[in-house]
């Protein structure tokens, strides 16, 4: 095909701005597929970090519990739902928690928390608090507790050290102090955990809170973590009523759905300005190139070259070249993207939105990024050659060569 | 070649006119001229820079449009055209030679013949047969692979000569063909020309104040500012 050859030729001219432009698209494509890798990997990163750490991939409430923690909002008929999730094929562990705000005191100081009475058994499957904890053991007996590192430090107690619980109990709404020892430290990451939270016994939660077998959170994994946000989920319909609320971790935390919706924002924003960029490189390339070509572009229109064929050779010049840099481009970001998904990018610590991003980041790459990132170069190189096409297809034989002469 | 019914002129202009610029910078290029060229003939428009002989022959050849009057090629009016139209017309009747560059560098010699053909339609088979035989018309068989940077001025020309040929067009149009050749080939350039005008029968009209075709045209239209000062008859030579 004379056109592909007469193409592929004309790029070989210049072999040094061909380059250049292949180098800037090829880089564009790199930058855009690994940023949206790392974008991938801090999301995911957020949203495991969410669901592992302690809220869990969905949770059953009483319904207004989740907006003031009102101990007294607590689910009572606890039997029938513990029947729903065991047989829910959906669901792969639950666990049971009562919450309710206190006061510790320990021989040198006080402090308001949050407490938790959980299950230790059943929160090995839904969250990490055992991960989290840096010293001594998990809650055996009735009267363990783990609480934070900086929550010890305020309170300037150690493991074995005595500990006195104040809260008042639902039904009566009387003061109830209880002892414990501190049974183990955590270590969440973010200061919001790891200041304010204290875990006891679900059943000695159960018995201060005098709320008999009574729950204010029943938090769930899935088997798929995706099946979460679905609205309609079978389960979350079964167990829905006026008195319960069901609702996955996207309406749980809507400020990390923001974020999410924020980051892929992000991601179409540096793929656009990234585009763009290389968008102005090529048509700057390819004007270079038309008027270089000025008098050969007359010659060819008045030897009988219908205008649409010019245009359709520059089309084709900048599809070569786009096809060339999707080439070389999706190597290079397969080779670097495998790299940093093995070794991470050092970035240090931080917190962003109460959710702890570790000192590395690894990018999640996935097959669309590479195939997405593809059809937008060649899409946006093909619209950007479409003007000098144009320009090139109207050219008045006679007029081009009175200027190229 | 298309056969010319024998009253048909190939070429037939009538009080063409083109103007350049506007106001006070307003330059007419070519005043009113009335031309006819009959088929077969080996005629030049001959005349001073500036005097308009390149604009007529770009208006004559469908590569610019006049502001006033009309051009008939081959009996079709040009001026009423569109510019499709007018690319297909020019690729199957008109036969086109410039001053330099005139070939696609990164073609080689046979391509850029073939480059016409192609745009026809012809079949591959048959697009080499005549890539063949325009070659060894030209003198260049065995030089059909050489991209133009590895031929000289004049064998360049002639490749140009040969491409004009290969769509069979009903004339050639040469603006100033010999202007970047030395005079030696310029010579042999003119007369294998010639000879594809006396052989073969091709119209040929060149615009040139070239002393070398001067002398071997057989039809001289003098021009001078726009206007035709001179016609000269074929008996004159």
């Amino acid at each position: 095909m004379l056109i592909l050859k007469l193409a592929f030729r004309n790029l070989l001219r210049n072999t040094r701005r061909t380059a250049l432009t292949c180098l800037l698209l090829t880089s564009a494509l790199v930058i855009m597929i690994l940023m949206d890798g790392m974008m991938v990997g801090v999301s995911r990163l957020m949203v495991d970090s969410l669901t592992d750490t302690l809220e869990g991939e969905a949770q059953i409430y009483h319904q207004g519990f989740r907006e003031r923690f009102d101990p007294s909002l607590y689910l009572d008929n606890t039997v029938p739902l513990r029947e729903v999730l065991a047989l829910d094929q959906d669901v792969r562990a639950f666990s049971e928690r009562v919450m309710t705000p206190a006061m510790l005191a320990s021989s040198y100081a006080t402090q308001g928390v949050m407490i938790y009475g959980i299950d230790h058994e059943q929160e090995k499957a839904v969250s990490r608090i055992r991960e989290a904890q840096v010293e001594g053991s998990p809650i055996t007996k009735g009267s363990d507790l783990l609480l934070g590192d900086s929550l010890a430090e305020k309170l300037e107690v150690g493991l074995g050290d005595r500990i006195v619980l104040t809260t008042s109990s639902v039904e009566g709404n009387e003061l109830v102090q209880r002892l414990f020892r501190v049974s183990g430290v955590l270590n969440f990451g973010p200061s919001e955990l790891d200041d304010r939270l204290a875990f006891i016994d679900l059943e000695a939660a159960r018995e201060m809170l005098m709320i008999g077998d009574g729950t204010h959170q029943f938090v769930i994994r899935f088997e798929n973590r995706d099946r979460a946000n679905e609205a309609d989920l079978p389960l979350y319909d079964r167990v829905r009523n006026d008195q319960t609320a069901a609702e996955g971790w996207l309406k749980l935390q809507p400020s990390i759905g923001g974020m999410l919706e924020m980051t892929g924002f992000g991601r179409l924003i540096l793929g656009l300005v990234l585009f763009l960029l290389a968008a102005l490189g090529v048509v700057n390339s390819i004007f270079m190139s038309i008027y270089e070509r000025l008098y050969e572009f007359a010659v060819t229109k008045a030897i009988g070259t219908r205008p649409w064929w010019i245009g359709r050779l520059i089309v084709l010049e900048s599809l070569l070249m786009a096809l060339a840099s999707v080439a070389i481009g999706v190597l290079i970001a397969y080779f670097v993207g495998d790299y940093l998904e093995r070794e991470g990018l050092g970035l240090g610590q931080m917190e962003v939105g109460g959710v702890v991003i570790p000192e590395r980041i690894r990018p999640v790459m996935l097959i669309n990024q590479f195939l997405e990132a593809s059809w937008f170069l060649i899409g946006l190189t093909l619209l950007t050659a479409l003007y000098p096409a144009l320009y090139a297809a109207k050219i008045t034989p006679a007029e081009a060569i009175k200027r190229s002469l | 070649m298309t056969e010319q019914e024998t009253d048909t002129p190939v070429i037939y202009t009538d009080q063409v006119v083109r103007r350049f610029g506007e106001g006070a910078a307003l330059v007419t290029a070519v005043g009113g001229v009335s031309l006819t060229v009959e088929s077969g003939e080996f005629a030049a428009l001959v005349g001073p820079s500036g005097s308009g002989k390149s604009t007529l022959l770009n208006l004559i050849g469908g590569l610019d449009d006049p502001d006033e009057g009309h051009i008939a090629l081959a009996g079709m009016n040009l001026t009423s055209m569109s510019s499709a139209e007018m690319s297909d017309f020019r690729r199957d009747h008109i036969g086109f030679i410039f001053q330099s560059y005139n070939l696609i560098p990164v073609l080689s010699a046979a391509e850029n013949i073939e480059y016409i053909m192609l745009l026809q339609g012809l079949a591959a088979r048959d697009r080499r047969k005549r890539v063949d035989e325009m070659l060894k018309m030209v003198g260049l068989d065995g030089l059909g692979h050489r991209r133009p940077a590895e031929l000289s001025g004049g064998q360049q020309q002639r490749v140009a000569v040969a491409r004009a040929m290969a769509s069979s067009p009903d004339i050639i149009l040469a603006d100033e063909p010999t202007a970047n050749l030395d005079s030696k080939t310029g010579v042999a350039l003119l007369e294998t020309m010639r000879e594809l005008n006396e052989n073969e029968g091709v119209t040929f009209l060149f615009s040139t104040h070239d002393q070398k075709i001067i002398e071997r045209a057989r039809r001289l239209v003098w021009l001078e500012d726009g206007m035709v000062t001179k016609d000269e008859a074929p008996e004159r030579l």
